[in-house]
């Protein structure tokens, strides 16, 4: 019990320094007037830090790990379901990667209508001003763990209309982008290539395991 | 009715001037701005152009120039020996320093989103519109981008 490494934010836990028992400091909650203002990125925060700091405790984190591991990241890996939101062009290319000739459901794709079940978010276009608020939504009702890939010119860098009155410089000034497919527009081809280098990036930088950490 | 005599007709209105035809059913015309409500009223009215298919804002430095488009569906005007409906074009040009015209999204409710855009990407004022916002670019932004004279210095500064 020497050994005891206890993780987590400060802001969140009380007592870090006190003489509680250790189930009590380990699983305590977060202070009241936390739940109000709780981000999904902050409980998920509180969560992890729970339940490490048990299993780093008890010793079941290696054990747990080392089964759970190559289950979750396959999981993760085969079915990233994209988002069905279309930006401009690039969206009708996303449509023609689901069509018989490409049929990217073989990757695992499943669009889904609602950003709540989604693992994948597309910019599949030019986000202007007036759409960049919305899309910040979209991203930020996505369960984690998310990612996002940026497809063709206009999302990666604003394309032929960086110098728009109105027109975002690319997607990566507002939300963080995993995977960039250049193109004008996109292909088919290139779409299924983008996930499969997802899937190759979570293969080898995500966790995928029932312990976050 | 003769696409000659509408022509005529129209022509003999207030405020009207510059009538020509474009194409064979399609006339042009030129209107001034203080008349043109009235015109508008009676082109509705009594002509039966009970579409506002398009309206246009223009910068022709240094006045604006405003390009009405109606579509008369079910009044059949022959046009050679064939009954088909016809098109009217109005351009209305307007002082650079008062670029208000009279709204007309009471008499074709369809005008009221073509005169939104009109506002937010030129700035053409539209006196007794209902509802005038901006419809495609988002609230507070600064200045009207399609103008001529419209200097955006922030992407110089970026790149």
């Amino acid at each position: 019990m020497s050994s005891k490494k206890v993780r987590g934010n400060p802001g969140l836990r009380r007592g870090v320094g006190s003489k509680t028992t250790d189930l009590d400091e380990i699983m305590e909650d977060p202070p009241a007037g936390d739940w109000l203002t709780l981000r999904s990125d902050q409980l998920l925060e509180w969560i992890d830090n729970a339940v490490y700091n048990v299993a780093e405790t008890t010793g079941m984190r290696e054990v747990v790990n080392r089964v759970t591991r190559p289950i979750f990241n396959y999981g993760q890996r085969f079915s990233p379901h994209p988002l069905h939101f279309g930006i401009m062009c690039c969206a009708i290319e996303m449509g023609q990667a689901s069509a018989p000739d490409h049929d990217i459901d073989r990757l695992g794709l499943v669009y889904r209508s609602s950003p709540r079940q989604c693992d994948v978010l597309i910019v599949n276009g030019p986000v202007c001003e007036k759409l960049r608020p919305k899309l910040k939504t979209l991203y930020e009702q996505m369960p984690e763990p998310k990612w996002v890939i940026a497809m063709g010119e206009c999302a990666i860098s604003g394309g032929p209309y960086w110098d728009s009155y109105s027109v975002v410089a690319g997607a990566d000034t507002f939300i963080p982008v995993d995977v960039y497919i250049p193109g004008c527009p996109v292909r088919p081809e290139a779409l299924m290539h983008g996930f499969l280098t997802l899937q190759k990036k979570i293969r080898e930088k995500e966790p995928g395991m029932f312990l976050r950490r | 009715m003769e696409i000659k005599e509408l022509m005529q007709e129209l022509s003999a209105l207030k405020g009207v001037s510059n009538a020509s035809m474009i194409r064979d059913n399609v006339v042009k015309l030129d209107i001034d701005k203080n008349s043109s409500k009235e015109f508008f009223t009676k082109l509705r009215d009594d002509f039966g152009f009970e579409h506002c298919s398009l309206i246009t804002a223009i910068d022709n430095q240094p006045e604006f120039e405003l390009v009405y488009h109606f579509t008369s569906v079910n009044k059949s005007v022959t046009v050679g020996s064939t009954d088909m409906s016809v098109m009217m074009e109005a351009h209305v040009f307007l002082e650079r320093d008062t670029p208000t015209i009279e709204s007309i999204s009471d008499l074709w409710g369809g005008a009221n989103w073509h005169e939104r855009e009109a506002f937010d990407l030129m700035g053409i004022y539209f006196v007794g519109h209902p509802d005038l916002r901006r419809v495609l670019l988002p609230e507070g932004f600064a200045g009207h981008p399609l103008r001529k004279d419209y200097v955006y210095e922030i992407h110089e500064e970026e790149w």
